[in-house]
């Protein structure tokens, strides 16, 4: 029972490595702590090293975010035992983990975003067509905005 | 103390008197106790009274106006004014619109999804959030509830003709952010008007964080997509189970599929709701797709070419789209 339920979380390990990076620096990423948590469960040896080829936060970035994001509203400390009373601990069974795999399996095939295609009438929205396509410029940082497109989207709104 | 103070006599008195001014001060304090049970009967009274009512009253989500309450209809006089006005004036229904449509309906139905009234049973879709996904039950996360819904009707509202749709956007964030500040005050119980605008600049740039992070998601991938819902919804929880991540990323891709598949007409109109997340949503097949556009379109040039259209419900957004 025990073994299998490694193996399965060793099975988990495998396609979170494959999950692909976030574009952006976030606080937290999903990938990493999820990789820490499985790996954990299947015995394998956790790295607390930040990915090489990533840049370490400085100290100023680290101030930057603390200052943008304050503490969630209104978790006080009795609030935030309750949340932790409720959130579920890690005790997967071999079903769990099997559902947890098949699970991450279809979000990493895009199974929904292909059922559900909505088409180019939402991916290029006929009142701002260059919304997403700006939006991933920028965040996957081509750095295509001028300060002329900028002041363009201030005074007219795209 | 008081022996070695006093002569043995006068102690007696003293005593004596002691034991009188303790025995009168008894009764005041019997006394004060009495009219303390009574005030505090009446208080618990007066709160059973009040509770009474408040199980009586129905709280209706977002009625802060007569004009918004399904009971009220408007006199036939202020209607017939109220259309004379709009075609002497030549009014942009569309534009006109965006403050009942977006800004009530929309965010009614935003709002609902996750809403939580005290001494009443959750709704399914707050049962869904609170009990399926095992979401805290705090205001900031009705407000990720909020936000995740506000960001689905932001997507169809982006396909809209650019000067309808951004009004539109603008009138649902209008509204959030005028319901949340009176809630803060009404139902946080927040007195100073200094910490309320602090929330709500906190909840501004969540909103700003929450829907950069779908955008994002929406357009690459369902990865992508179930990250956002991750560290918004489920505000970075270590211990998600991924199954209910992948119920969210279905969730919400099948409103949008809905969302797409409505034209900017009936959308603008107020026709569309959010499927329960309990409920789950099948793709039309082509010919069903066709039929029911050709019934939208059909039924819509009737109504135009009937000329019993009244000016407030004229409007110039296409209906084959």
């Amino acid at each position: 029972m025990l073994s299998t339920v490694k193996e399965g979380a060793k099975q988990m390990v495998k396609l979170l490595e494959k999950f692909p990076q976030e574009r952006m620096k976030h606080m937290i990423s999903f990938k990493q702590t999820q990789l820490d948590r499985f790996r954990r469960v299947a015995g394998l040896q956790v790295d607390n090293k930040i990915d090489s080829n990533e840049p370490n936060l400085s100290i100023n970035e680290i101030k930057d975010m603390l200052n943008r994001s304050k503490g969630p509203l209104g978790l006080q400390r009795d609030v935030l035992k309750k949340i932790q009373a409720v959130i579920p601990r890690d005790q997967f069974t071999e079903q769990d983990l099997k559902r947890q795999i098949s699970s991450l399996e279809n979000i990493m095939s895009n199974k929904y975003k292909d059922y559900y295609d909505v088409g180019d009438k939402l991916y290029k929205p006929a009142g701002n067509p260059n919304y997403y396509v700006r939006l991933m410029d920028e965040i996957n940082g081509k750095k295509k905005e001028t300060f002329i497109s900028a002041m363009k989207v201030i005074f007219f709104g795209k | 103390m008081l022996k070695s103070v006093l002569d043995v006599g006068s102690c007696f008195y003293k005593l004596d008197s002691h034991s009188t001014l303790l025995f009168k001060s008894l009764k005041i304090v019997n006394q004060c106790n009495q009219i303390r049970l009574l005030s505090s009967n009446i208080i618990n009274y007066q709160l059973q009274a009040k509770e009474k009512t408040q199980s009586k009253r129905k709280i209706e989500p977002l009625v802060r106006s007569k004009y918004e309450s399904k009971d009220y209809k408007l006199p036939k006089w202020k209607e017939s004014l109220g259309e004379f006005v709009i075609s002497t004036f030549r009014l942009d229904m569309d534009k006109v619109r965006a403050g009942p449509v977006a800004g009530s309906y929309y965010y009614s139905i935003c709002r609902k999804q996750g809403l939580q009234v005290e001494g009443e049973e959750l709704s399914p879709s707050a049962k869904y959030f609170y009990e399926t996904l095992r979401l805290p039950r705090t205001f900031s996360q009705w407000f990720q509830i909020t936000v995740l819904h506000e960001w689905m009707l932001f997507t169809r509202m982006r396909a809209m003709p650019f000067k309808y749709g951004r009004n539109y956007q603008q009138k649902l964030v209008d509204r959030t952010f005028s319901d949340i500040e009176i809630r803060l005050f009404e139902e946080m119980n927040i007195h100073s008007g200094r910490i309320v605008d602090q929330y709500l600049k906190d909840f501004d740039t969540q909103l700003k964080g929450a829907v950069l992070a779908y955008d994002e998601g929406f357009y690459s991938d369902d990865s992508t997509l179930a990250t956002a819902v991750w560290r918004n919804l489920f505000a970075g929880r270590k211990n998600i189970d991924i199954s209910l991540l992948e119920d969210v990323v279905k969730y919400i891709r099948s409103q949008l599929y809905i969302l797409s598949r409505m034209s900017d007409r009936e959308f603008a109109l107020g026709k569309f709701n959010f499927v329960l997340p309990t409920e789950t949503v099948k793709r039309l097949t082509p010919d069903e797709e066709l039929q029911m556009k050709k019934s939208v379109i059909e039924k819509y040039k009737k109504l135009e070419k009937s000329g019993l259209m009244l000016p407030s419900e004229k409007s110039n957004l296409s209906y084959t789209n």
